[in-house]
Parts: C-alpha cells; structure tokens; sequence
C-alpha cells in the first residue's frame, strides 16, 4: 500500500512540475517556423566571417516575414548558434536547434571541420544542413541525402588556383595550412592537381597548429624553400598573422602570397594590415562585375543602407540561403525536413547569383552542390576597396555530371 | 638540408618568444606564491592590458605614443586587479582556509567568463590592431618586427624591475616573507590582505603588460588570452610553482624548444613539444625544475 502511495505521489508531483515547465517555457507562436543558423561567432573560429552570415540570413529572414510569410503567413524565426570553429561546439549546436528550438532546416557552416562533423549527426537526426562556406570535399562527396551546399568545392577553388599559377608561370609554391579539414583537404587537392594535371610543380607543404600565435619557425623554412608563390591557407586569427609575420622576416610582399578566401574583402582587412596588405592575390565569390539576381540587388541596396558598407560574399550567401529553404519549403507546401530535402534536390531556387541554384544527385564532389564562380582578386594599392581590385583569373566550375 | 641561418635564425626567434612566455607566467607564479591560489583568469587580465593598448593608442595617444600606452594600460590592470582582489577575492580569505582553493577557483573561472563575454559584449568578436610605426630590426641574420624587439625589452626590463621590487625594496621583503609564511607575517604586524592585494594587482599587471606588448604583434580580440594562459601554465610546471627564476628559465626553455620542433621536425605538433617536455619534468622532477616541496603552514 506504502509502496502505492509512494508511487502515486512521485507521478503526482513529477506532473506538477512539468505542467509548471510547460507553463514557464518561452512562449513561441506554434505556427513559427524556425532555421537554424550555425556560425564561428567568437575565436579561434573566424568570427568576422560568421558575422557576415548571420547579417545576410537575418535580413534574410526579416524580408521573408515582411513580405507575408510562408505557407498561409507563417513566419521565420531564425536561431543562432556559436560554432566558435570548433567541430563539437558545432555538433553541440545543431543538435539543441533540432531537439530543442525545432529547426526544420540548419545553415550557416563556415568551417569545413563544423560542418563535416555536423552532417555526421545531421544524417542520424534527418534535418538537412545547407552550408555557406565550408568547401571540404567530403562535405557533399559522401552523398548524404541532408547535405546541400551552395559554395565552391576544393578542386573548384584549386582549380582557381592552379589558373593563377598557371598564369603567372609560378614554378615553386610553399603552402602553410592549419591542420584542420579545410587546410588539411586544400593543400592535398594542390598536390593531387599537380600530380594530375602534371604541371611539374615543385610544392613544399607546412602544417600548423591553428592554437599557435608564433608562426616565425614556419616561415623561415618557406622563406628558405625560396618559392615563387606562398599559398595562405590559414582562417581567421591564424591568416592574418601570417600576412604579419612574413612581412616581417622579409617573405612577403617580395614573394606573392594568395590568400585561400575572401577575408581580404572585408573592411577589416585594411584595418589589419594598413601598410602590407596590398599586392595580396584572394579568392573572392562575388564582384561588382559579377551578375546579380534581382534578390541579389534587393539585398545589396537594404544592406548598404543599413550597413553603411557594401555587401560581400558572406552575406549575400546568408541571405540567400534563406531564400532557398524558403523558397523549398513553399515547394514542398510543408516543413517536413524529408519534403523540404525532396524539393531542394527537385527545385530551381532564386538567390542572389544570375542564374538560379540548383542542388542535383550528381556525381562525386557535385552532389548537392550549388557552387558559385571562383575569382582571383589582386589588391595592387594600399587601402585599395575590394571592388577596385583587379579581377586576375574567373573560373566556372565545371557542370555537374 | 637545414642552413647554420636557419638554425641561428630559429634559436632567436626561440629567445625571443621565450621571454616573452616567461612574462605572461610570471604573474600565475607570483600570485601563487603568495595567496596560495591559482588565477584561471589570468589570459582575461591579458586580453584587458591588449584592448587598453589598443583604445589607448587608436582612440587617445596615437601609434607615436605607443610607449606611454603601455604603462598606462598596465596600470589600468593593476588597477583592475587591486578591485578584484578587494571585491571578489579577500572575502574568500578572510574566512576559514579549508575551500579556499575551491572558492578561489569558481571565482577566478567565473571572472574569466565574465570578462570574456564583456570584451565580446563590448568590442564584437572581432580583430584588432593597434598597429605599430616601429621598423623592423635585423638581429643577426633574423630580421624581427620593431613592436616585438620592444616587447622583449619592455620585458626583459619589467622582469629586472620585479627583481628590484622583491629583493631590495621593503613591500618586496614583505612580499617574500608572506610567501615564505602568511602566519608569521601576521605576527610582525603585517597586514598580510593588503599584501594579497598589492601582490594580486602586481601579478595581473604583469599579464596586462604582456597584453599591451603583445598586442600589435599577436592582436586584440576577447579571447586572446587562451594561449597566455595555456603557455603560462605550462611554464609553470616545468619552472616549479611558485618560482620566479623557474618562469624564466621555463619561458625560454619552451619558446626554444617549440621553436626547433617546429622548424626541424615537424611544425604541425608545435604546441605537442611543450606538453611533451611538461611530461618530462613532472615525470622525473614533479615539483619543477625549481620548485620546492610545498610546506602547509
């Protein structure tokens, strides 16, 4: 009898509680729909890139509810979470967006190691991930079904690059990558490229540890490797000390250095390096020259007036990518995450490049892959604005099979 | 394969980042010594001296006067500290010491967040620079930035003036004496919480003035004192908890050895080098290479 009436109390009090939760929980419209948004915002991720983002996917989401809504007026609330570049912060991320904040969809993902480790979960969990600039191979090359991409994959990007060598006639490349993923898997499709394309390269690779502030050992054994080209493959804190450090021992800018991404574009960059930034060759996804869609023109007229700078590439694939899981999931006329991924592979999508983004089963790296032009951008003056920036190489990636 | 340029160009730039990690541990080493407790905050302390340099030069006295920042912005810290101490920590001493050691570590993890997110809050996530009009100096074969060859200086000179402090003034006796024994300090007339402040805001100014040294070299963002504290750790270990000649011979002892493993081994297990030589000294020497077997009052 004890034992009954014990039991009966323990179900009694343990309903009080979570009636007393439910009632204290945030309150959220039942009909929001939410995505998720994983980006570095703090170190020794790259914050500024994931702040670029988060700008683009918020007015994303502000320009969706404005205009209405989805599915009969249901509005988009957009969670953000901090992957600091870490991969179990990343991990840790998207499994509260799903479990507890009810994302259908999760985006952002500027590193290649969060978002690798992310699509490990995300396959088990079934919401599918839409990644902004993480360009490992294997993030679409494993073929999951939850992961779509729109950013331009390692052999595209080294494609690119192997254009510029090419170009320039650069016999002997140093290349210093962090030891994560994205280092890790771009400086390997440099040496599989030459090594394919028999270009006769004469390559010397550095690894570091993305932790190490002193990067001077690293750089006098380049600087004696004597090369003709120096490829940056740091992000963030790492990159720019790079810049410093090797201008400081005399490497750079008397040997040209590419910067692996499009930090360069932003306006940090020539707070950073005020005397020793020009010259630099980088990676950019997006120029004035480039075509815009008339999204793309929306958004970069609303972020110039409330920025009060022009948008770059991060931001505009932020926003896009709303756009496209938007645009899915009026597709789908639900937000299943398996409808949503079954119109993303079957749609044509409007974001902010010229053409539209498409996301096909296709072979090897292009699976699920909507990839933008890769350029090759040269400052040739101090304090030089991006735009003017000399455009040296545009590579198309090849059509997906 | 490897040139003599190489190796005399690796073995300064060893020396040169040693001292420098011998001064951001010297301040973790001496609060130890005295208050017996551990700052986890200490890189915070670090990363408040860089921002202070930083606002100091760009917002106030310009790149010319960078010089004058530093002191400044070290005496922001020490200043920082001195409240710290008064605020958070002197009511953890002057109860019964049985949880000190575990009240002072909540509180200084607790100080490490919150300046974190401050800094965060505040100033974004983003990079920063105070920038430097120093040139760059040849020191041998090894050409080395004007803003670093300063912070060796400054440090170097900072380390000589703590030596002075401790050795010839008589706060210095007193701060030696409370380290030899908070009891019998107690019983000479000595205010032994005035010195844990003044000893408090000193240890944290030493970090501040590695921050604002370093700041034009390794940059300003919120957390950049993770290595500091990180490097700071581990140099106290080797060097022997609680010993100041143990901080620098250790600072140099790691900035050497990361230096060559990197260059001539392998760079991608820079940061493994110092781990593996910490496990060195605590397998054959546990108290550091200095240190002396505590005595518990």
């Amino acid at each position: 009898m004890r034992q009954r009436e014990f039991w009966l109390g323990g179900a009694l009090v343990a309903g009080v509680l979570a009636s007393a939760l439910a009632i204290g929980a945030p309150a959220q419209a039942a009909d929001d729909v939410t995505i998720g948004l994983v980006v570095p915002l703090s170190p020794p991720g790259d914050p500024a890139g994931g702040q670029l983002i988060r700008r683009g996917a918020e007015m994303g989401v502000d320009a969706v509810n404005a205009a209405g809504g989805i599915l009969g007026g249901r509005k988009i609330k957009l969670s953000v979470q901090d992957s600091q570049g870490r991969p179990e912060a990343g991990v840790a991320a998207y499994r509260r967006l799903v479990s507890e904040d009810k994302a259908v969809a999760v985006t952002g993902f500027f590193h290649s190691s969060v978002a690798l480790a992310v699509n490990e979960v995300a396959k088990e969990m079934g919401v599918p991930t839409l990644s902004l600039q993480a360009s490992a191979a294997d993030i679409t090359a494993k073929h999951y079904d939850i992961a779509f991409r729109t950013h331009a994959v390692d052999p595209v990007r080294v494609g690119a690059w192997m254009e510029l060598i090419k170009k320039k006639n650069f016999k002997r490349i140093s290349i210093i990558a962090e030891t994560t993923d994205y280092g890790i898997g771009l400086s390997e499709e440099v040496i599989k490229q030459n090594k394919d394309e028999k270009a006769g390269l004469d390559i010397q690779k550095i690894t570091f540890d993305r932790a190490v502030t002193d990067l001077t050992p690293q750089l006098l054994q380049i600087k004696a490797f004597k090369p003709d080209l120096v490829i940056n493959i740091g992000v963030g804190q790492p990159a720019d000390l790079i810049i410093d450090q090797a201008t400081t021992i005399g490497l750079f800018p008397a040997t040209p250095m590419l910067f692996s991404y499009d930090a360069p574009v932003r306006p940090q960059y020539w707070q950073l390096h005020p005397k020793n930034g020009d010259s630099m060759y980088f990676v950019a996804y997006y120029s004035p020259k480039s075509v815009l869609s008339e999204i793309g023109q929306t958004f970069s007229k609303a972020y110039q007036e409330k920025y009060k700078e022009d948008p770059v590439y991060g931001g505009l694939n932020g926003y896009g990518a709303i756009m496209i899981l938007t645009q899915a999931m009026q597709a789908a006329g639900s937000t299943d995450p398996k409808a949503l991924i079954k119109a993303l592979e079957a749609g044509s999508f409007k974001s902010w490049p010229g053409n539209p983004v498409t996301f096909p089963r296709a072979e090897g790296v292009y699976w699920h892959n909507g990839s933008a032009p890769v350029l090759i951008l040269q400052y040739t003056k101090p304090m030089q604005d991006w735009k003017e920036a000399e455009v040296v190489v545009e590579y198309a990636p090849p059509a997906a099979k | 394969m490897y040139s003599t340029e190489l190796f005399v160009q690796t073995f300064i730039s060893g020396v040169m980042i040693g001292v420098l990690y011998a001064l951001m541990a010297l301040g973790i080493t001496f609060i130890y010594s005295i208050m017996r407790m551990i700052n986890w905050a200490m890189g915070e302390f670090y990363m408040v001296g860089s921002y202070l340099q930083y606002m100091l030069v760009v917002g106030l006295l310009g790149t010319d006067l960078w010089w004058l920042a530093i002191p400044l912005s070290m005496a922001g810290v020490f200043a920082m500290g001195v409240v710290v101490q008064w605020g958070l920590l002197k009511p953890v001493f002057t109860r019964p010491p049985e949880s000190r050691d575990d009240y002072a570590t909540v509180v200084t993890l607790a100080l490490l967040l919150f300046l974190r997110s401050v800094a965060t809050g505040l100033a974004g996530p983003y990079q920063f620079t105070p920038g430097s009009n120093l040139p760059v100096i040849m020191v041998g074969p090894m050409p080395l930035a004007g803003a670093r060859v300063a912070a060796f200086l400054f440090a170097l000179a900072a380390l000589g003036l703590f030596y002075v402090l401790l050795r010839y003034t008589w706060y210095g006796l007193a701060l030696r004496a409370t380290a030899q024994s908070r009891v019998g300090v107690q019983t000479a007339g000595i205010d032994v919480l005035a010195v844990d402040r003044i000893a408090f805001g000193i240890g944290v100014a030493l970090a501040g003035l590695a921050g604002a040294l370093l700041a034009p070299v390794f940059l300003v963002y919120p957390t950049n004192g993770l290595i500091t504290t990180m490097k700071g750790f581990e140099i106290v270990v080797i060097g022997g908890l609680g010993s100041i000649p143990g901080a620098l011979v250790a600072g140099l002892l790691l900035g050497l050895i990361e230096s060559f493993g990197a260059a001539f081994i392998d760079s991608s297990y820079q940061n493994v080098y110092g781990f593996i030589l910490v496990l060195a000294v605590l397998a054959l020497r546990p108290s550091g290479l200095f240190g002396e077997r505590g005595r518990e009052a």
